[in-house]
């Protein structure tokens, strides 16, 4: 694997895929689609759980200055509802450089 | 003798647990009256029971218009419904009934139901002493741990409401509304709630409130069961019905190869063919039949969740929104059930959550001792203690 600093926005993306479908369970992620217009509460309907163990997984992919909780910590409920992947990989491609 | 006046949402898990309270304070000689959306209050209510009637009644438009929006929301949606759509306008409609009611009644003490907010404005207004019925612990511990700015963004819905009813932007106090200084009733015990939370003696965690309730019409109380092999209860509460469907198909899936029999509450309709080891029924007695199960599976709703442990039963849990996700944790925390993925679950793994808590003693027997806790703490008996202590 590239050192994470030089990994582009679609790396970063198939990364945060996987870790969605880890997240998820197998058996689910079959029929689901994770692109960057994907949105977390209407489209992947990820529970609170899952977000705690999102928030995990990505800490460990990512070193820890990818800290999902502290992101989402500050969003008001209308940026919740509209959180998308895509938000979260320029998240990350951010906090890695 | 007292006069104790309950205030109640539309919703029957909230009214169920205030019914038993009701019926002890009465025994004991006192005066009590519930004022909230009559067509609910009289089909839960035994006729004995006093309902305040107010020349302000909650619309019925309103009842049917969140019963017919909140349908299938899930996660965030469904908790800026609930505060936005839900229980602002609620708290608004009810503000006028509420005063009248106490005019009218004239309690010594309200009992106000925590997600009913007018009650406990208007209890501050006139100057009453007045409990909270708290008929889920969600909002006692911190329901917002992972999207903690949702606290303050729930504080200002409750600030809005009280500020437009005349209180002034000084005196607005969320936390005032959501949990009374004089009392607290929570219909469960700390061995379940767990201990992130310290809580002061005014808090009074009495377990579940078991009270005779009235059957409804269309339900039957008859025991369905065949033999005397396992059985289970599943159920996903009074109001999700329909959105379960997908549920519905796997746990039936699921039930095809498990070794026991279950009764599946559910809308008949919305459920095809079922395996021999299944009875669908809409309605049940759920208090009676859970005397007679080994394991329920449930959405986690905390009514269901109190009451089966009050018999003692391990649980499969599957939260679909509000607070049943914190009961959830609960049920995990506690070591008496097993969680799933209400959305996602299949069913092999349904199948091996339901035979783990038949088969596996440590949920039974974890179960039995959260039981032991309910049945020490007390329930009614010691709800209507605390309430006269108010007087």
């Amino acid at each position: 694997m590239l050192p994470l600093q030089q990994l582009s926005e679609k790396e970063v993306l198939n990364t945060v895929r996987e870790l969605i479908y880890e997240v998820v369970g197998e058996d689910y992620a079959i029929d689901l689609e994770v692109e960057m217009e994907t949105s977390f509460q209407d489209d992947l309907e990820l529970e609170s759980i899952e977000f705690v163990t999102l928030a995990e997984r990505l800490m460990d992919t990512f070193g820890e200055s990818v800290d999902f909780t502290s992101w989402i910590a500050n969003m008001e409920v209308e940026e919740i509802i509209a959180m998308t992947v895509g938000q979260l990989v320029e998240y990350i491609s951010k906090s890695l450089e | 003798m007292a006069r104790f006046l309950f205030v109640v949402p539309p919703l029957v898990g909230h009214i169920n647990p205030t019914i038993g309270v009701g019926e002890e304070l009465i025994e004991r000689g006192h005066v009590v009256a519930w004022y909230g959306y009559k067509p609910i209050l009289e089909n839960l209510l035994d006729r004995d029971l006093e309902i305040v009637t107010t020349e302000s009644e909650i619309p019925e438009t309103l009842i049917k218009q969140v019963e017919a929006q909140s349908k299938g929301l899930r996660g965030a949606h469904a908790l800026k419904f609930f505060w936005e759509d839900f229980l602002s306008p609620l708290a608004h409609a009810m503000v006028p009934g509420v005063r009248s009611a106490v005019e009218k009644f004239k309690p010594d003490v309200i009992v106000a139901d925590q997600q009913c907010v007018a009650g406990a404005h208007v209890a501050l207004e006139n100057g009453i002493t007045w409990a909270t019925s708290a008929t889920t612990s969600a909002e006692l511990v911190n329901p917002f741990k992972l999207f903690p700015k949702l606290k303050s963004w729930a504080d200002d819905c409750l600030m809005s409401f009280q500020i437009s009813h005349g209180v002034k932007k000084e005196d607005a106090n969320a936390d005032l509304l959501r949990e009374s200084p004089h009392l607290v009733i929570a219909y469960t015990t700390l061995n379940l709630v767990g201990n992130e939370r310290e809580f002061d003696e005014h808090f009074a965690f009495v377990g579940p409130s078991i009270g005779r309730r009235k059957p409804r019409d269309s339900e039957s109380n008859e025991i369905v069961f065949s033999n005397n092999g396992k059985k289970i209860l599943i159920s996903l509460g009074t109001v999700n019905g329909e959105v379960g469907e997908r549920f519905y198909k796997v746990a039936l899936d699921a039930m095809e190869t498990i070794d026991a029999e279950a009764l599946l509450v559910a809308p008949p309709d919305l459920i095809g063919n079922v395996p021999r080891n299944v009875i669908v029924k809409r309605f049940v007695s759920q208090l009676d039949i859970l005397k007679h199960v080994d394991a329920v599976v449930t959405h986690g709703g905390h009514n269901t969740v109190v009451e089966s442990l009050y018999y003692g039963l391990p649980l499969v849990v599957a939260p679909i929104r509000d607070d049943q996700p914190v009961v959830s944790d609960q049920v995990v925390a506690a070591k008496v059930g097993v969680r799933v993925k209400f959305s996602r679950v299949q069913p092999k793994e349904l199948k091996l959550a339901i035979e783990s808590i038949l088969h596996e003693s440590i949920y039974r027997e974890n179960a039995q001792r959260i039981r032991e806790s309910f049945l020490k703490a007390g329930g009614k008996v010691e709800a209507a203690n605390r309430l006269e202590k108010l007087v």
